[in-house]
């Protein structure tokens, strides 16, 4: 027990900020799903569509009859939450198993008696009650709005958070599987990804198809068979928690079989290379290889696959029928140019977290100690962090023209309208702007003070809720535009307007640049 | 050159209120090797740190190969090859590609006396560093300050995690650097390396200077400590005989334990003969004497 209080400490920050952004996120939207639409005519029609919609049936599941406001955030907010729920189970899981492997922590406590058997239970056992907070936590904060959402009920609210929290239950159990089988706590996070990304596109595949057990099998598709505010079915959540159980003991089987920081997967440790480079850019390059690969691959696939998705949106949105998120989303306007913008806004979100990640990557050198040896072969100071964000703006863009590229040949296939090629590339590359101007806040930050880089994620997190959630929060149209997203300009349109991507651009090299200055001023950083 | 290689007057470095470093002169001569020493949190590391122009110093003039470290760097360190007391490396690279890139952001190298440290640390340098021992860290780092063509070894603690034949092979290592005219700074903990490498030291203790020299004459300054056992019924005259040399004597029993400064050592011997005494040793001091003495005395 203490074992596990000791992880709560240690991840308290983490602990806390995930679990406020998914009870916020529930509690924050539930209302706007009662005044989405006027009449109930109207809401009808959306609900029919949505239901014959592969587009949403696709992203968000299968829409149950009635349709009622309720249902419809269950459907879609329940879609996203769901997600993100995966999401922090697979980094939370990672980082309460393998990773304390690989940065000695555990072996400090297995060296002061804790039996072999113990650091694993005490993560499975702070999981599980993350879970329980999660599903309680989620399922007051909609519970809350019963008699003010239409056919919101306590009992479907605390089946909507069941669901939540079954979902972050199994995606963690299977993590600390992947956890005793990959090399490496890295490996891990990575395989768990994976994992999330099969569970989503086999739920994809059952929703679209109708083939029911194919998607109530995956972790991403509880909603479709406990179908909260439809029918609650309460006992649908046994199987879950059975697997969640098995997959458990799985884990605690294999742990038992590896020795102790190797996985079940051992990587092949030597290699007959040279590296040939001449400054710290050249190294931070080297060093950022890997992820330049997984993210370009990453986000060109998702990306493409997001904007193809949105044919039968922007038909819905022609003919006026669209609602909700996806109605926030699009507003106004030519519906194709709008759905891509909406669309590649999402990859910008994405490529912005690349942004943040890969400048922290310098805080990270420094607080281990690699910066000292670096600046001790006469490397100059500003050098080891302007190389980073020098890197990070070439990689976001070669990710982004990537994506804008695959997204240009493919997308006009798939949507009809005017200049699809055109807009899919120029909107994708239009994102970049968005990630300079993330990565000087990160740089900024850590040239003022190490210790204060997570705060890096801050006006990224506030840029991403502006620009996916402003409309549907009726969030004023001055404060949106401070917002780092949708700014691109519509190079398609009559007046394509760059001021604003200028700016970001300019605001992206200022914070830099002040960044970089700021580091010469202060001591270098020792964990 | 007469000039020092490293020269610190007065240095203070804080943190917020905390004085890591409270006023320390070091002064190394070009060519020599310096031992540092200070028990844990004595400020060794901060020092050093300053030296590299890691932290700036609170006050204090500092000067590297000539150059201030504050404002000069860069300059100062591409001679200066620096190993710290922990090694961490980029993980996913080789232990021959950190090299290689050590190497590249120094823009000069020597390659052959890089490939002879790497065959003579044994070290497999194919192997990613992820799979490295904290030993085969500590290697990587040694390997490339060795072979950089520097002025300056600044050696923080170089050799925790070496074996004892890597350590033999490390004081060669330094040995030779010294041959070749380079300067070396080692902070270490280990009084018998500082003891067969250095000729001069420096002692700190919670930031401040303790004593600084050449360890010839420090050895002076401590006393040899003698004991024996004269034969029964002669102790108390001998113990007369050898206080009125000036000499402290503390009994156990019939034995006597002396500490003898070493300009007295023969006539205490003399002394103790004489009466033809049983069991008679004498052992010269040591840095380890030297090093508890000055730290019992400060930490009064």
């Amino acid at each position: 027990m203490s074992l596990t209080r000791l992880l709560v400490r240690r991840h308290r920050m983490t602990l806390g900020a995930w679990l406020l952004m998914l009870i916020g996120l529930c509690a924050g939207t539930v209302p706007s799903y009662q005044n989405t639409y006027d009449t109930e005519q109207q809401r009808r029609g959306v609900v029919e569509l949505a239901q014959n919609n592969p587009a949403t049936t696709l992203l968000y599941g299968r829409l149950p009859d009635p349709g009622t406001p309720a249902q419809m955030f269950a459907w879609e907010l329940g879609a996203i939450v769901t997600i993100l729920a995966a999401v922090m189970a697979v980094l939370l899981t990672v980082s309460v198993t393998r990773a304390a492997e690989d940065d000695g922590t555990l072996e400090l406590l297995r060296g002061c008696g804790v039996a072999p058997r113990r650091p694993l239970r005490s993560a499975l056992a702070l999981l599980a009650g993350l879970a329980v907070v999660l599903a309680l936590g989620c399922g007051a904060a909609v519970g809350l709005a019963t008699g003010h959402v239409d056919a919101v009920t306590w009992a479907g609210a605390m089946a909507f958070g069941t669901t939540i929290g079954l979902t972050f239950l199994l995606v963690s159990a299977l993590t600390a599987v992947l956890a005793q089988i990959a090399a490496t706590g890295g490996q891990a996070r990575a395989l768990g990804f994976v994992a999330v990304g099969a569970a989503f596109a086999l739920r994809a595949f059952g929703d679209v198809k109708r083939v029911d057990p194919l998607a109530w099998s995956s972790p991403l598709g509880l909603r479709a068979a406990i179908e909260p505010f439809t029918a609650d079915r309460w006992w649908a959540s046994a199987p879950a928690l059975l697997v969640a159980v098995a997959l458990a003991v799985l884990a605690e089987v294999l742990s038992g079989r590896r020795e102790f920081g190797a996985g079940l997967v051992t990587r092949r440790a030597a290699r007959d290379s040279r590296l040939r480079l001449r400054t710290p850019v050249g190294l931070a390059a080297r060093l950022g290889r890997s992820s330049l690969l997984a993210w370009t691959v990453g986000v060109a696939a998702i990306g493409t696959l997001f904007s193809t998705m949105g044919s039968a949106a922007v038909k819905q949105s022609r003919s006026g029928d669209l609602g909700g998120f996806l109605e926030s989303q699009l507003g106004t306007g030519d519906p194709a140019a709008a759905y891509l913008a909406y669309s590649d806004t999402v990859i910008g979100i994405v490529v912005c977290a690349y942004a943040v990640l890969s400048v922290l990557a310098s805080r990270r050198s420094e607080v281990d100690g690699v910066t000292d040896l670096v600046l001790a072969t006469g490397v100059r100071r500003w050098l080891p962090l302007a190389a980073q964000v020098l890197v990070t703006a070439a990689v976001s863009a070669a990710v982004l023209v990537a994506t804008g590229a695959l997204g240009a040949l493919i997308t006009p296939v798939a949507i009809e309208g005017d200049d699809i090629a055109a807009r899919a590339f120029a909107y994708a590359v239009g994102q970049w702007p968005a990630a300079v101007a993330t990565a000087g806040c990160a740089a900024l930050l850590i040239g003022i003070s190490p210790r204060l880089a997570p705060l890096a994620w801050l006006p990224l997190g506030a840029s991403a809720l502006l620009a996916l959630l402003g409309n549907l929060l009726d969030v004023p149209q001055r404060v949106q535009d401070l917002g780092f997203f949708r700014h691109m300009p519509d190079v398609a349109g009559p007046d394509p307007r760059f001021g604003a991507p200028l700016v970001l651009i300019g605001l992206g090299v200022a914070l830099s640049l002040a960044g970089i200055v700021a580091t010469t001023r202060r001591d270098i950083a020792t964990g | 050159m007469t000039e020092p290689a490293v020269d610190i007057e007065g240095l203070v470095k804080r943190f917020g209120a905390f004085a890591a470093v409270d006023g320390l002169d070091l002064s190394v001569a070009p060519g020599t090797v310096h031992g540092f020493l200070g028990p844990n949190g004595a400020g060794k590391s901060t020092t050093i740190r300053v030296l590299l122009g890691l932290y700036r110093a609170t006050a204090g003039r500092v000067r590297v190969l000539g150059l201030d470290p504050a404002t000069h760097a860069a300059e100062a360190t591409r001679r200066i090859s620096y190993v710290p007391g922990e090694v961490r490396l980029w993980s996913t690279l080789t232990g021959q590609e950190v090299l290689d890139a050590l190497a590249a952001l120094r823009g000069r190298r020597n390659a052959a006396a890089e490939q002879r440290l790497v065959n003579d640390f044994a070290l497999d340098t194919r192997r990613r560093v992820g799979t490295y021992s904290k030993g085969n860290r500590q290697k990587v780092a040694l390997i490339a300050a060795f072979a950089a063509p520097t002025d300056l070894l600044v050696l923080d603690e170089p050799t925790s995690g070496l074996d004892p034949l890597m350590e033999e092979l490390f004081q060669r290592c330094v040995r030779e650097a010294a041959a070749a005219g380079r300067t070396v700074l080692l902070s270490s903990h280990i009084l018998a390396e500082v003891e067969k490498l250095c000729e001069t030291v420096t002692i700190i203790k919670d930031g401040r200077l303790v004593e600084s020299g050449r360890l010839a004459d420090m050895r002076y300054l401590a006393a040899s400590t003698i004991t024996a056992r004269p034969p029964g019924g002669q102790a108390d005259a001998v113990t007369d005989r050898l206080r009125s040399l000036g000499v402290e004597v503390e009994r156990d029993g019939a034995r006597l334990r002396l500490s003898v400064p070493r300009p007295l050592v023969p006539a205490v011997l003399g002394v103790l003969s004489d009466v033809e005494s049983d069991d008679i040793t004498c052992t010269p001091a040591k840095l380890e004497d030297l090093f508890l003495r000055h730290y019992a005395v400060a930490a009064r």
